[in-house]
């Protein structure tokens, strides 16, 4: 496995997408919010972007957005690896993508992860933070811990149902991140099973999950492919994990102002 | 020769055999462990402990040890700790990376905070020596290094106004829970899992209460009887909270909410206040386990038992440290042989006698040395 020296600066690859994304998310701002046809994602993300349901999963984001021009959002999960420049992992960066996208919407990030943590422990956990923060929407990074430890799938599925609605009633909306990437997980059962047990979960819940799995499996295959100037397995991590801020930042702004937006467009040739 | 068995080394004996299985997700046994059945955990003994033998450091080990010399000795056990951090930490970053050269998957360079040690190690080894970046479940001894940072000055304080060393502490505890002031991590940001502002008051307890004839400790020594009584109602909705899942919604309670929430991060009052009562109960317990480890016929199951958790807690610094990379060791094996009720088997057994072969050799490093001021804490 090659190992790159790390770099503290955004990659060629970063900045590219950065462009490519703000572009797009300006499109989605307030101003023309019920009109906006959002841009397309950059090429190498397009695939894994989230599903929205007919109707606008983030009403709380929303109302809080049209009351109070201030978005506060709890991090909760596994912590990313990625630091940007600043300092700080893809939260940090969903926070500058969103300022942007909303203009004038001060956002708040209150990053709680704990690495490792099982989906219950969280589950706990992230109520006395939602009673602490006062979080108009909490975004969860669960199951990759979950498929990991070999948690029985039935048994996350109800800690996570559980959660969501818990939050429903406290009127917290939730934006799911799926499990993480390695071409090797696609041949562990259990792994997938996870995987496909939050697809279900959310689903039937109506509400929003950024699929990290297929961002970086569809990262991996540009690469492979030699689509995308990709080294190494760092540097295909890095660009999941901008992939991953695309799409929480773009499904915040589509959930919050689009109630039935087309599936993005797709790849351009 | 080493100290015979005691209820403070037996106890953290217990706390690291605790620790060591809690730090495993998803492991069989983590199901039985005292998390499930209290809503204060191992890590709550262990820091309380710790405090208890800060009274043995602070008052010289029954000698009689100038002030100075006593600061000293806890900032060079602090160091001590500190170093025992950064090691576990690089073993810990070094078998994450052997896995997965071995298994050839990149996700478990992701695992437990580490993929920002790979992925951006300029910034990251900062926040590894300063502390402010952790790994997953490597996150008590970070916490133990600050307190014994704090240490000396609490100490000095016992040394020169005892009656203000609980309220001092009490008074910072108040103030964190008023504030919610707290550590942050860098450069992934976030706060620390163990508040240690907050859990100094545990370790202050600790070594308030070790004092016998002063004080806090001195009145509990007076009153344990009514003391009991009154924590045994506490103890049992304790056990009833994590069985039936009873936590109180926390965001029903009134502000500031920190006083009444059940909180780890913060150990926050009724996780105290159940702690407390716990020990207050289970301080009757070692006499019976003692009894029985003299008893006929469960002497041959008992004492050993209990000889060896007292080793263990003897050794705690180098039981701790074994026991978190045996913790992320039996993680790895899960992951690679798929867990199961024999894998969690081999892992829980195989894990203990490391553990007691590791306190076993360090004692027996002492033994072979010349006679030296005993070690404790």
């Amino acid at each position: 496995m090659a190992r790159r020296i790390a770099t503290t600066h955004p990659t060629r690859f970063t900045g590219a997408i950065g462009v490519a994304l703000l572009s797009a998310l300006i499109l989605c701002g307030p101003a023309r919010a019920q009109s906006a046809q959002p841009s397309p994602l950059s090429k190498t993300c397009q695939g894994g972007a989230p599903a929205l349901g007919a109707q606008s999963p983030l009403p709380n984001v929303a109302a809080a957005l049209a009351q109070r021009k201030r978005l506060r959002i709890l991090a909760m999960g596994a912590a990313p690896g990625h630091v940007t420049a600043r300092g700080g992992g893809y939260t940090e960066l969903i926070e500058a993508m969103l300022e942007n996208a909303l203009k004038g919407t001060d956002v708040i990030m209150i990053n709680r992860g704990v690495s490792g943590e099982l989906a219950a422990a969280a589950a706990v956990r992230m109520k006395n933070e939602v009673a602490l923060g006062e979080p108009d929407l909490v975004l969860w990074q669960v199951g990759t811990n979950d498929a990991l430890a070999y948690v029985a799938a039935a048994d996350f599925a109800s800690v996570v149902k559980d959660q969501i609605d818990w939050l429903k009633r406290h009127k917290v909306d939730v934006v799911l991140v799926g499990l993480q990437f390695a071409p090797q997980m696609l041949r562990d059962a259990h792994y997938i099973e996870i995987r496909d047990t939050l697809r279900r979960i959310t689903a039937q819940e109506n509400v929003i999950v950024i699929r990290f799995f297929e961002a970086m499996q569809i990262v991996e295959h540009a690469s492979r492919e030699g689509a995308l100037p990709v080294a190494d397995e760092f540097e295909r991590s890095e660009a999941g994990y901008d992939c991953l801020a695309q799409y929480v930042a773009r499904a915040i702004t589509l959930g919050v102002f689009a109630k039935s937006m087309p599936r993005p467009a797709p790849p351009a040739k | 020769m080493p100290r015979p068995a005691n209820a403070v080394d037996f106890w953290r004996g217990f706390a690291l055999i605790t620790i060591f299985i809690d730090h495993v997700p998803g492991l069989f046994y983590a199901h039985y462990t005292l998390i499930n059945f209290s809503i204060a955990d191992a890590a709550d003994l262990f820091v309380f402990l710790a405090g208890w033998s800060l009274r043995l450091m602070a008052d010289g080990g029954g000698r009689s040890m100038p002030t100075r010399d006593v600061m000293l000795r806890l900032f060079g056990r602090a160091l001590e700790l500190y170093a025992a951090q950064v090691l576990i930490t690089m073993l810990a970053i070094a078998m994450l990376a052997l896995t997965a050269i071995e298994l050839a998957n990149p996700l478990l360079l992701q695992w437990h905070n580490a993929a920002a040690v790979f992925d951006d190690p300029v910034p990251t080894h900062i926040g590894l020596a300063v502390l402010t970046h952790q790994l997953g479940y490597f996150d008590v001894l970070p916490l133990y290094v600050v307190l014994m940072l704090m240490a000396p000055f609490f100490a000095l304080i016992d040394r020169t106004a005892q009656a203000f060393v609980l309220p001092a502490s009490l008074a910072l505890y108040i103030c964190v829970l008023a504030f919610r002031l707290t550590l942050p991590t860098w450069p992934v940001s976030g706060t620390w899992f163990f508040n240690p502002l907050a859990w100094q008051i545990l370790f202050v307890l600790g070594f308030t209460l070790a004092r016998a004839d002063y004080g806090a400790g001195a009145f509990v020594r007076r009153h344990i009887v009514a003391l009991r009584v009154l924590a045994l109602p506490v103890v049992i909705v304790g056990v009833l909270v994590p069985l039936f899942g009873w936590w109180p919604d926390p965001t029903k309670v009134p502000e500031p909410k920190l006083f009444f929430i059940i909180d780890k991060t913060y150990v926050t009052p009724i996780r105290l206040i159940q702690f407390l009562s716990l020990i207050a109960v289970a301080s009757l317990a070692f006499r019976y386990i003692r009894w029985a480890a003299e008893a006929p016929y469960l002497r041959y199951a008992i004492a050993p038992l209990v000889g060896m958790f007292a080793m263990l807690g003897r050794n705690s610094l180098y039981v701790f440290c074994i026991g978190s990379l045996l913790s992320l060791s039996g993680q790895i094996v899960r992951f690679t042989y798929r867990g199961s009720v024999t894998v969690d088997t081999a892992v829980v057994i195989s894990g203990i006698v490391i553990m007691a072969f590791t306190a076993w050799l360090a004692e027996s490093r002492q033994r072979t040395r010349p006679a030296s001021p005993a070690q404790s804490a």
